[in-house]
């Protein structure tokens, strides 16, 4: 095992964005910004009969001047979400691998269920036709860690490549992961998460989830914290990050964004939300322990708002077990209640958004929500002006993972 | 219709199975190889399989594994004539 070398430390420096709100850092910020509500009835086609009705379905993409057609054929839509916020953050970080360090560079994503909608199509055939009409590309579409190979080859990036699955916390859990990679002498690593469960096989995998919201009204199917919270809205789409090295990336003249300052995780097991709330507490006391600040110093959490009564109660204990009295008066805000929950891609575009948030210095608000049932002091209605340094981010998985992370502002050169 | 596989129709197959686009004219050069194409034997597999269903016929002396266009029509023109012919 590597250790943690001195004087390295992990930094944002590149932002991409695919999500149900906008595709691209700006688009997505503008309408986070604006508290823009775009969950809606899912149009995707094969999916007008399930009982699931409203989710954050990405309106804004086309894969075919996106991708290389190669991809479309050869990758599920997932890929596809990862592959272009990838490229994103590369060009905006002003990136450019050198041909000549090709194990500088590494990849890292989480998924919660990998390319279910090319499966479906692969396993038609097979139950429709046979075996012999299976495409060769199922073997690989499919599979969880294809965003990480397909970024990987593609790029040339032959250092530390991972995903990790640990649950919809993953996308944090990853971003962390790739922190450590940094912090042990990897330049750079694209790191992130994107999903694409709006298809009629990954559907219905979802319905046997409690916690999901079969509400067919799309201001009313995903209220997290409020009085009339009944589940969650799905969503597809994610955000992918360039994370590197803070001294090599300032040799570069490139714009550090933000720092990795701290990140643990924790598993309390499947909805059981009650004993989430210790495992979340400790996650963050944990995470604000290793970033050496104190609670009073965080400027603003982006909570994991599952949208559950019990779930949220447990958050907002949470909160308070961790960050004492100053969680009344913290400001929380959980802008997917617009877009929906992309699971693992869910953490990462909040990460997104909380770095945008501290630079713009704006506190993004909770659409749809007007009514907060907890002692938190939730953004709701409009955004507002603030002088953000330090964010948390928090999030849960249905199958009981909890994770917290502690990202903080960038200083100039 | 020609029971033989050409290179405009190997050029559409590997746009279909494998999503690459690819000019005829530059899969018949003489020392063209599916490497510089970026066609990976993933999409030979597929190519292949979608033949073995056109024709009926098992494609089994290992066409998916070459390394070149010419190599590749060889292979599957032989297993498809080994069928006609049988």
């Amino acid at each position: 095992m590597t250790s943690r070398q001195q004087n390295r430390r992990a930094v944002i420096t590149g932002l991409g964005v695919v999500a149900p709100n906008g595709v691209g850092a700006d688009a997505f910020w503008k309408a986070t910004r604006q508290g823009v509500s775009v969950l809606d009835r899912i149009s995707r086609e094969g999916c007008g009969d399930l009982p699931l009705r409203i989710a954050g379905q990405v309106r804004d993409f086309d894969p075919r001047t996106a991708i290389d057609n190669r991809y479309l054929v050869q990758t599920d839509r997932f890929t596809h979400y990862a592959m272009a916020a990838a490229d994103q953050a590369v060009a905006d970080a002003g990136f450019l691998a050198d041909p000549e360090q090709p194990y500088a560079v590494g990849v890292v994503t989480a998924a919660g269920s990998g390319g279910g909608e090319f499966g479906q199509g692969e396993l038609q055939q097979l139950w429709g036709k046979g075996p012999q009409f299976v495409g060769p590309y199922q073997s690989i579409a499919w599979f969880y860690a294809a965003s990480t190979g397909q970024i990987s080859i593609r790029g040339g990036y032959k250092g530390p490549c991972a995903v990790v699955a640990s649950d919809e916390a993953g996308g944090l859990d990853a971003i962390a992961h790739a922190a450590r990679a940094v912090e042990e002498g990897t330049d750079a690593v694209v790191v992130g998460a994107a999903e694409a469960p709006l298809a009629p096989y990954s559907m219905v995998c979802q319905l046997g989830y409690p916690e999901l919201s079969l509400s067919d009204r799309a201001d009313r199917a995903y209220l997290p914290f409020s009085p009339d919270a009944a589940g969650f809205a799905p969503a597809e789409g994610g955000a992918m990050l360039l994370l590197e090295d803070e001294a090599t990336a300032r040799r570069r003249g490139a714009t550090v964004r933000a720092h990795i300052a701290g990140h643990a995780a924790t598993f309390t097991g499947a909805s059981r939300w009650a004993e989430s709330r210790e495992g979340l507490a400790a996650a963050i006391r944990i995470a604000l322990e290793r970033a050496r600040i104190a609670a009073e110093e965080v400027d603003v959490v982006f909570a994991d708002a599952l949208g559950v009564p019990a779930a949220d109660r447990a958050e907002a204990l949470a909160l308070a077990d961790a960050l004492g009295p100053y969680a009344e008066r913290v400001p929380v805000t959980a802008p997917k209640s617009g877009t929906g929950r992309a699971y693992c891609g869910a953490p990462a575009l909040d990460t997104a958004a909380a770095v945008l948030a501290m630079e713009d210095g704006v506190l993004p608000p909770t659409p749809n929500v007007t009514e907060v049932a907890h002692d938190l002091a939730l953004v709701t209605g409009r955004a507002r002006p603030a002088e953000l340094r330090t964010a948390l981010v928090l999030s849960r998985g249905l199958m009981g993972s909890n994770s917290a992370l502690v990202i903080r502002r960038g200083e100039p050169s | 219709m020609s029971n033989t596989l050409n290179y405009p129709e190997l050029a559409a197959l590997i746009q279909a199975r494998a999503g690459v686009v690819i000019d005829p004219a530059a899969l018949e050069r003489p020392g063209a190889a599916f490497d510089e194409f970026g066609v990976d034997s993933l999409g030979l597999l597929g190519v292949v399989g979608e033949l073995e269903n056109r024709h009926g016929v098992k494609v089994t002396n290992g066409a998916e594994s070459a390394k070149t266009p010419a190599e590749f029509l060889d292979l599957v023109n032989s297993a498809v004539t080994a069928k006609a012919g049988a």
